[in-house]
C-alpha cells in the first residue's frame, strides 16, 4: 500500500506540475485584465499540434518546436487581444463569449489541419521511463515539471522586479490611476496576452511529449486551467502552482485508494470545498469593488 | 405505311423507355455522424465506407441511385437528434451512420419518431437493441467483441485478466460482460474503470502492478485511451504476458502512428493487413476506397460500407414495390439476410445481428494478422508477447 500511494503522489505532483504550465498563461491574463480567456485551452492545443508536425514532418525532438510554437501562438494571442480590447461595454461576460467563439474557431481549425486523429510524439527518449528508487515516471514528465518550475520563477520575477510586470499589476489594481501614472495600459495589457501565449506554447509542447492530443482537448484544458487559477487566488503565481500540484495530488490519490472513475469528481470536489472555506482562493485576497 | 411502323417502332420504344426512367429514381439517404468533436475520427472513418458503399451501388444497381446528405452530429446526443430532424426535413427516406451508443439512442428514437430506418456499427451497447425500437438495426453487438475477446484468452489459457475500461456506456456494458463470461470459466478478474478526461494512466497500472499481478491487460476503451495505458504500462513495466484492446486497436493507422506501442498488441479486426478480399463485393470496396479516396479500407470504413450497401438494398427493393412510404424500408432490411464483409447480416426482431463475431488480430512486425478464431487466422498467436 505504501508503494501505491508513494507513486501515486509522486504521479500527482508531476501532473500538478503540468497543470500549473497550463493554468499561468491563464491566471495571468484574468489577473490583469480580469478577462477569462475560454480560448487558452486551445492555444495550448495549438501549441502542441505545432509540435507535432515538427516531429512528423522534420523528424526533430519536440523541444525543438518551442521557438515556432512560441511564434505563431503569441501571434494567435496577440490577435485574440486585440479582438477582447474592441470589447468595452459589459467586459467581462462579453469577452467570456468572445473568447469561447474563438476558442470554437481554432478548434474546427485544428480539425480542419490536422484531422481528428490521435497524436502525440514518437520520441522513444521523451517516453522512456524515468526510475527513482521504487518512483516511476517518463522523462517528459519530469523535464517538464522542471520547465514549469522555472517558468513560474520567472514569471514570478517578472511580474514583481520588471517595468512591465510591475505594469501590469498596476493596470490590474486600477487602470485609471496607471494611466495617470504613464502607463499605456493598452499596450500593458497586449503584453499580458503575449506572455500568456509564450506560457501557452511552453505548455503545448509539454502536452505533446506526455500526453495525447485531439482537437476537441482545448475546452478540456481551458476547464482544468480554470479551476486552478480560482483555486490559486486571483494574481496569485506561487498559488497556481500548489493549485495545481493540490488537484494533481488529489486526482492521482483518488484513482489509486478509490477509483480512476471518481477522478474529475475528486478534483471538482476540491474546488469546492477550497472556495467554501477559502471563497478568495488559496492565496488569493480580497478585492475592493468599485 | 412502312414510315408508319417504324414511326410507330420508335414511338414505342421511347415509351418504354420513359416508364422506365420514371420508376428509376433518386433516393436521398441521411447520414448523421460526427465529423467533429471527440469522435471525429471515427466518425471520418465510417463515413469514407458509406460514400464508397454509395458509389458501388450507384454504379452496379443500373436503376436507382443513391444521394447522400450529411450533417454532422458533432459527438454530441443533442446535435445528434438535430441532425435526425434536419436531414428528415430534406426528405431523406433513411438515416445510415452514428457512432457511440449514447449518441445513438437519442438519434435512433428521433428517427423511429419521423418513421425513418436507422442503421448503424457504432452502438454495441444492448440497452440500443432492448429498448423496443421498430425502426433500429445494427450489424455489430457487444456481444460478438466478447466472444472475440473471450475466445482469445480461452485459447491462450490465460487464468487472471485486469480489465482497464472507460465508464461510457458501450464500454461499461461490454467490460461487464466479459467480466462475467471470464469469472463464469474460473479467470481471475479485477477490474479498474476510468473516466473519459482521465490521460495519466500510471496510478491504475501501478494498481494492476502491485495489487493484481494478472497475466493479462484488457483494455476497452477508444484510441487516445489505449495510447495512455499502453504508455503508462511501458513505464511501469507491470508482469504481464499480454495485452488487448478491442476496437480501433488492430489497426495499421495505430501501427504506423505509434510503432513503439504497436507490437505484440491484440486487438478486434474485421480483416488482416495487408488487407486481401477474395470475394467479389471485397473487391469492388477495395477498389471503390481506392477509386474515391485513394487509400486502402479500414474497420470502419468496412462496417460503414456493410451497413449503408444492405439499406439501400433495402430503399431498392421497397422502392420496387412501392413501399417505400409505408415504411417498407423498415420492413425490407428486417428480411435482409445475405453474406457481407463481416460475414452473414441478419436482423432479429429487435434489430440486432445474431451472426456477429469478431476477430482478434496482433500486431506482429508491420502486418496485423488474425489469430483467433483459428478458422480465420492468418497467423500463430505471439504469446508471451509484449510491446516492450
Amino acid at each position: 500500500m505504501t508503494d501505491l500511494i508513494l507513486q501515486a503522489v509522486y504521479s500527482g505532483l508531476l501532473q500538478g506540475g503540468s497543470y500549473a504550465l497550463i493554468a499561468l498563461g491563464l491566471a495571468l491574463v484574468f489577473g490583469a485584465m480580469n478577462v477569462i480567456n475560454l480560448a487558452h485551452g486551445e492555444l495550448v492545443l495549438l501549441a502542441a499540434y505545432i509540435a507535432y508536425t515538427v516531429e512528423s514532418q522534420l523528424g526533430w525532438n519536440p523541444l525543438a518546436a518551442i521557438p515556432a510554437a512560441v511564434i505563431i501562438v503569441t501571434i494567435t494571442s496577440s490577435l485574440l487581444y486585440f479582438l477582447v480590447s474592441r470589447v468595452t461595454v459589459h467586459r467581462e461576460i462579453n469577452s467570456l463569449t468572445l473568447t469561447f467563439g474563438v476558442g470554437v474557431i481554432l478548434t474546427n481549425l485544428v480539425l480542419m489541419i490536422w484531422s481528428a486523429d490521435v497524436r502525440t510524439t514518437s520520441s522513444t527518449w521523451m517516453q522512456e521511463a524515468f526510475i527513482v528508487g521504487e518512483l516511476y515516471s517518463m522523462r517528459s514528465e519530469v523535464l517538464f515539471f522542471g520547465v514549469s518550475l522555472v517558468l513560474i520563477v520567472a514569471l514570478w520575477w517578472w511580474l514583481s522586479r520588471s517595468w512591465y510586470g510591475r505594469a501590469v499589476r498596476a493596470v490590474s489594481s486600477n487602470r485609471d490611476a496607471a494611466k495617470l501614472m504613464g502607463i499605456n495600459p493598452g499596450r500593458t495589457e497586449l503584453v499580458s496576452f503575449i506572455v500568456a501565449g509564450i506560457l501557452a506554447a511552453f505548455a503545448g509542447v509539454a502536452l505533446f511529449s506526455y500526453g495525447v492530443v485531439t482537437p476537441g482537448y482545448g475546452s478540456v484544458l481551458t476547464v482544468k486551467a480554470f479551476i486552478i487559477t480560482v483555486l490559486a487566488g486571483l494574481g496569485s503565481i506561487p498559488g497556481v502552482l500548489i493549485g495545481a500540484i493540490l488537484l494533481g495530488v488529489a486526482e492521482s490519490l483518488t484513482i489509486t485508494l478509490a477509483s480512476s472513475a471518481l477522478q474529475e469528481l475528486a478534483g471538482m470536489g476540491l474546488f469546492l470545498v477550497v472556495l467554501f472555506v477559502m471563497p478568495n482562493g488559496l492565496f488569493g485576497v480580497a478585492r475592493r469593488r468599485g | 405505311m412502312k414510315a408508319n411502323k417504324i414511326v410507330l417502332a420508335i414511338l414505342a420504344l421511347g415509351t418504354v423507355g420513359s416508364i422506365n426512367l420514371a420508376s428509376a429514381e433518386e433516393f436521398l439517404v441521411g447520414v448523421q455522424i460526427p465529423l467533429t468533436g471527440p469522435l471525429a475520427r471515427v466518425g471520418l472513418g465510417t463515413q469514407e465506407g458509406i460514400r464508397v458503399a454509395a458509389e458501388v451501388f450507384n454504379k452496379t444497381n443500373g436503376k436507382h441511385t443513391i444521394k447522400l446528405i450529411t450533417v454532422d452530429d458533432e459527438s454530441a446526443p443533442a446535435k445528434a437528434v438535430a441532425a435526425v430532424e434536419k436531414l428528415a426535413s430534406q426528405n431523406v427516406v433513411a438515416i445510415t451512420g452514428g457512432y457511440a451508443s449514447n449518441n445513438i439512442s437519442p438519434a435512433s428514437d428521433a428517427a423511429g419518431k419521423l418513421g425513418l430506418a436507422y442503421v448503424t456499427s457504432g452502438g454495441v451497447d444492448d440497452g440500443l437493441v432492448n429498448a423496443g425500437r421498430k425502426n433500429f438495426f445494427r450489424i455489430n453487438n457487444t456481444q460478438g467483441y466478447q466472444k472475440a475477446l473471450v475466445g482469445l484468452l480461452t485459447d491462450l489459457s490465460v487464468k487472471s485478466v485486469s480489465i482497464i475500461y472507460s465508464t461510457k456506456d458501450a464500454t461499461h456494458g461490454l467490460a461487464a460482460d466479459v467480466e462475467k463470461t471470464l469469472k463464469a470459466k474460473g479467470v481471475k478478474v479485477v477490474t479498474h474503470a476510468f473516466d473519459p478526461l482521465i490521460t495519466d494512466f500510471k496510478p491504475i497500472i501501478n494498481k494492476v502492478k502491485l495489487r493484481d499481478r494478472s497475466e493479462f491487460i484488457v483494455m476497452v476503451g477508444y484510441e487516445n485511451d489505449y495510447v495512455g495505458i499502453l504508455r503508462a504500462a511501458r513505464v511501469l513495466k507491470p508482469s504481464i504476458k499480454g495485452v488487448a484492446g478491442v476496437w480501433s486497436l488492430a489497426t495499421p493507422k495505430m501501427a504506423a502512428d505509434f510503432p513503439d506501442l504497436m507490437p505484440n498488441v491484440y486487438g478486434t479486426a474485421v480483416l488482416p493487413f495487408p488487407v486481401q478480399f477474395s470475394t467479389e463485393e471485397g473487391k469492388r470496396f477495395a477498389d471503390g476506397y481506392k477509386a474515391l479516396l485513394n487509400k486502402d479500407p479500414d474497420y470502419l470504413g468496412q462496417f460503414g460500407y456493410v451497413q449503408s450497401m444492405l439499406l439501400f438494398e433495402a430503399i431498392a427493393r421497397a422502392a420496387d414495390k412501392g413501399t417505400l412510404k409505408k415504411g417498407g424500408v423498415i420492413d425490407e432490411m428486417r428480411k435482409t439476410d445475405r453474406q457481407t464483409l463481416i460475414g452473414r447480416v441478419q436482423f432479429d426482431a429487435r434489430g440486432d445481428n445474431p451472426n456477429f463475431t469478431q476477430r482478434m488480430g496482433q500486431h506482429q512486425g508491420k502486418k496485423v494478422e488474425l489469430v483467433w478464431p483459428k478458422e480465420s487466422a492468418t497467423a500463430k498467436p505471439v504469446y508471451p508477447g509484449l510491446p516492450w
